[in-house]
């Protein structure tokens, strides 16, 4: 088992983006098995009001899609060293293809994120896999691509001009 | 007012609705524009020190706008149903705004929309989702 403490030491996301709690299993290289508790205490429920009713209370499907992707982020830093996140080289979400919303997600599920490596590449990775509830999928991935480029790139530079806040290529995430 | 859960707190500004056009017969096409002002709460930890808007949140802004601006009257009841494809291709900083230019095409149980998303720089990503209408689930 991996603490808490060590999945904030292989991401750089922090509250209210780190969006995974503990992990369950993980093999280097190939898989990973997440876990994370959806609640009420998030911001995104913030402005719930008293007359709220379930409907209303679903997970943004949106974080359900970060949340395994961070999953998979964990996966990919153990391919690297350890040390500032944000040093090095970082992952970047390149894009997603037919990711499925099954059964919407209510505060109190503890999201099972299970991911796999479909193709490992120098500076990508390529992952597949689902997201459970109680032994139901509530998400699957058919391919979630994450690439690697050094963090400088995607540094806002530190010069005056206007131009220059743009980082090359991909959007990070 | 319903409760919107979401990560993102930008209001949605609708510059055009999702109306077929009758005499072309072209698909419906919709306009929306968000700024993602400073105080987005996922910049906090998104990066400390280095915000930048997750690319998930562009695929929220796309979803947020559909919701507003469903074809119908009364206006469609949208379930994400999936994310077809994502193409992430330059960053979005605080304070930024970005425009979702949306096509709307009817398949048989919803919609599929095909969206692009430009930013103060440029293209900001690509985002084609599926929509169910009717029940939820």
């Amino acid at each position: 088992m991996t603490s808490t403490w060590t999945v904030a030491h292989r991401l750089p996301h922090r509250y209210p983006m780190l969006l995974v709690d503990r992990v369950v299993t993980a093999v280097p290289g190939s898989e990973i098995v997440a876990l994370k508790a959806v609640t009420t205490n998030e911001p995104w429920y913030a402005e719930v009001s008293g007359d709220a009713r379930d409907g209303d209370l679903a997970y943004p499907a949106v974080l359900l899609m970060e949340s395994w992707a961070q999953s998979a982020g964990i996966l990919a830093a153990s391919r690297s060293s350890d040390g500032d996140p944000l040093s090095g080289d970082v992952m970047l979400f390149g894009g997603a293809t037919e990711v499925r919303f099954l059964h919407p997600v209510l505060p109190g599920d503890v999201l099972e994120h299970r991911v796999r490596v479909v193709r490992l590449l120098s500076d990508t990775m390529i992952f597949e896999g689902e997201c459970l509830v109680a032994g139901r999928p509530v998400m699957t991935v058919e391919r979630m691509v994450m690439a690697f480029r050094p963090a400088q790139t995607l540094r806002p530079a530190p010069s005056t001009t206007s131009d220059s806040g743009s980082p090359a290529g991909t959007q990070e995430d | 007012m319903p409760t919107v859960v979401s990560p993102v707190r930008a209001p949605v500004h609708v510059l055009a609705e999702a109306v077929a056009d009758p005499t072309t017969g072209a698909a419906p096409r919709s306009v929306t524009s968000l700024v993602l002002e400073t105080q987005e709460p996922v910049f906090r930890g998104h990066y400390p020190g280095f915000p930048i808007f997750p690319g998930v949140c562009l695929i929220e802004c796309v979803h947020r706008s559909c919701l507003t601006t469903a074809p119908g009257t009364p206006r469609a009841v949208l379930t994400l149903a999936a994310v077809e494809s994502t193409r992430f291709l330059g960053a979005v900083f605080p304070g930024d705004r970005i425009v979702i230019e949306s096509t709307w095409t009817a398949i048989s149980d919803g919609w599929r929309v095909t969206a692009r998303i430009r930013g103060d720089r440029g293209d900001v990503a690509a985002v084609r989702l599926r929509y169910h209408t009717g029940e939820a689930g």
